[in-house]
């Protein structure tokens, strides 16, 4: 039988003596869609740090593919199949649109730590980057800064890096944040587009991304999952509603 | 959408003649100069600078393109120097041509920056720049401990010409270890020039501007500034290996913090952000050192404002100026600063003069002994005791600040108009 694409087990973590998750226990199957949801301050954030090796937990394990990722640092962890975006723009400001997918694309393409291949001599290096600035609609823009472009392409970008080697497990946090509704559509499309045949663990605010992207949800309230499910489950759970979607749901 | 694709695989490898033509023109003018410039002191200062310019490109390694500030990099090319005035020293040495001993000082440096890198680049920022700074120091005061390996204050000395002869070349003359350290020069500037474009030279790119980030790319950004380092301390070698060439001794002041402070200045004067920016620096400050050295005592004073006043307003040093003029020369608008570098640039220039003559007399009358009342400026002798230098001194460094505070504005509206792309042009 194919494991799980991540399975978390009795996770928890606490910063001094506050536990900020309290024992979370999800399994996301291979080409899942998983939508992580809940309030603020629910722990949603921490847990992506958890696991994408960012904080150790306290207790509980964590398994990518099967395998346990407990004492594995981020680059460790990224080598074994899984990347990630952060809630704040997290790229590279200074180096072109360009440089920022290449350098991306490196450890992939199995360059290593390589001090004897010239970057610029491989077409492999070159087109699998320009193909990922195509997909993320910035071909235009691959010679500019990365920190000259617009918020939503910045945005764009760093899901571009998140993709761009390859892991077969993507977790995007808050990829819509801040946006107006034309830029989360773009973004959205782009999701879509991107994430086929993979599996996607999101954090996201936006209720209508939300339900129009994720498979299934899990509700995230005070460091405890309380409801997991397809979306229409999650919907329709009082616990859930009383909980956190009340107000929220009346606008859909 | 094919095309754009095209143009931006051409902008990525650009066509081979332009890449190596600045090469080109570089390798010539080191190969030229000495016919312009021969003399004994002009070829040791060339020489010189060569030197500083392959130990500024090693520390910008770390600064400009690692993000790595340190403070105490003048160790690896003085310990570099040190052993390879040992080498120089050994009975053995007469077995080693000459031009390889660089190649020593580049493993020694290396050596030196594995161990101490192993540990110094866990971190970068304020820990790594503290550990540096605490490494300087902690050799500083070994070279006056360790007597026997160092020499204590009057330092280690050896004789170039004791190699093994390279094709019959004894570089016992100026010219030939001018040409030695012009080779190697740019042998190890076009090597570190490759270092930047290999996948662990874009990734110290990429670790300097989000450690984070590289990490969740599959690389571990401390191995990326350890392998930046180590790179960096194998040039710095190479520098000290030329250095014991070129001056056959080497002393506490090659690897104390001055010295170490020296090459950040330098390397902040040329700017760090453009790969040639030390380049500049090197040369610049070369020039600083020896030249107005040679006129006078307070070299460091002016050194030091021009440093400052780059500092606070061109923070990209000499080499981000001059790129500042890269979208104008695009644009063929050049020819229409001209003027307003004319009358708001050289004014500044000729009150900066005037203010450095005021600075001068009072410093000569200060210092010179007493009785001793005339001095020389700018070709001109005249006595400080008389009314009539400082008036004039007084009088150009009004005019010029004064003139150029005036067209400071005309100079800005026309820079910004230069640097525009306006409608219709």
């Amino acid at each position: 039988m194919m494991s799980a694409a991540l399975e978390l087990s009795g996770l928890r973590k606490s910063f001094g003596k506050t536990e900020i998750i309290r024992g979370v226990d999800l399994s996301i199957g291979q080409g899942e869609r998983h939508a992580i949801i809940g309030p603020n301050g629910a722990g949603k954030s921490t847990l992506f740090n958890l696991i994408t090796g960012r904080f150790p937990q306290t207790a509980g394990k964590i398994r990518l593919n099967g395998n346990d990722l407990a004492g594995k640092a981020p680059f460790e962890i990224n080598r074994m199949g899984l990347s990630r975006s952060f809630q704040i723009t997290n790229i590279f400001p200074k180096m072109t649109v360009f440089e920022n997918v290449r350098c991306s694309l490196l450890w992939a393409q199995g360059y290593k730590y390589s001090f004897w291949h010239q970057v610029s001599r491989s077409q492999k290096l070159t087109d699998g980057a320009m193909e990922i600035l195509e997909q993320i609609n910035l071909t235009a823009r691959a010679q500019l800064p990365a920190g000259v472009l617009s918020y939503a392409e910045q945005r764009a970008l760093e899901i571009g890096i998140t993709i761009a080697g390859g892991a077969n497990v993507i977790m995007l946090d808050e990829p819509t944040a801040g946006m107006s509704h034309s830029e989360t559509d773009y973004i959205v499309d782009l999701i879509q587009k991107v994430t086929e045949q993979k599996t996607l663990i999101m954090v996201e605010h936006d209720m209508g991304v939300v339900f129009g992207l994720a498979d299934r949800i899990s509700v995230l309230v005070y460091g405890e999952i309380i409801a997991t499910g397809a979306p229409e489950d999650v919907r329709g759970d009082p616990r859930v509603q009383e909980a956190y979607l009340g107000a929220a749901m009346e606008d859909h | 959408m094919s095309s754009t694709a095209t143009n931006t695989g051409v902008a990525a490898g650009p066509s081979t003649v332009r890449i190596l033509m600045p090469w080109i023109i570089a390798a010539l003018v080191v190969l030229v100069l000495p016919v312009f410039m021969g003399g004994r002191s002009q070829l040791t200062i060339m020489s010189q600078m060569s030197i500083t310019v392959v130990f500024a490109l090693a520390y910008n390694m770390l600064l400009g393109q690692g993000g790595m500030l340190s403070f105490g990099h003048a160790v690896y090319m003085g310990l570099g120097s040190f052993l390879c005035l040992h080498v120089m020293n050994w009975s053995g040495f007469g077995s080693i041509p000459l031009p390889l001993l660089p190649l020593l000082g580049g493993c020694f440096g290396l050596f030196f920056a594995v161990i101490i890198g192993s540990f110094a680049t866990r971190s970068a920022g304020t820990v790594f720049a503290m550990i540096s700074l605490g490494i300087g120091e902690l050799f500083a005061a070994l070279v006056l401990i360790v007597t026997v390996f160092f020499g204590g204050e009057e330092g280690i000395s050896g004789y170039r010409d004791e190699g093994m002869p390279f094709f019959g070349i004894e570089f016992i003359t100026n010219i030939e270890v001018y040409y030695l350290i012009g080779i190697w020069m740019f042998i190890a500037t076009a090597l570190m020039y490759l270092f930047s474009r290999t996948p662990v030279g874009r990734m110290a790119n990429a670790v300097r501007d989000n450690p984070e980030r590289a990490e969740f790319l599959g690389y571990s950004s401390q191995r990326v500034r350890f392998v930046s380092f180590a790179v960096s301390g194998f040039f710095c070698g190479v520098a000290g290996g030329l250095s014991a060439i070129l001056f056959e001794i080497a002393t506490e002041s090659d690897l104390n913090v001055n010295a170490s402070g020296a090459i950040l200045l330098i390397a902040f004067l040329g700017g760090i952000g453009f790969f040639w920016g030390p380049i500049i620096g090197a040369i610049v400050f070369t020039l600083l050192q020896t030249v107005l050295g040679l006129e006078t005592h307070l070299w460091e004073l002016y050194l030091g404002v021009v440093f400052v006043g780059m500092v606070m307003f061109f923070p990209a040093g000499l080499s981000g100026i001059i790129m500042a003029h890269a979208p104008a020369a695009k644009m063929g608008k050049l020819g229409t600063l001209v003027v307003p570098y004319l009358t708001c640039v050289l004014p500044a220039i000729i009150g900066g003069l005037g203010i450095a003559s005021l600075v001068e007399m009072i410093f000569h009358m200060r210092s010179a002994a007493t009785g001793e009342h005339d001095m020389v400026l700018f070709w001109t002798e005249f006595s400080t005791h008389s009314v009539m230098p400082w008036a004039v001194a007084a009088a150009v460094a009004a005019a010029g600040v004064g003139l150029a505070v005036r067209n400071a504005p005309a100079f800005k509206s026309a820079w910004d108009n230069a640097s525009t792309l306006t409608e219709g042009a």
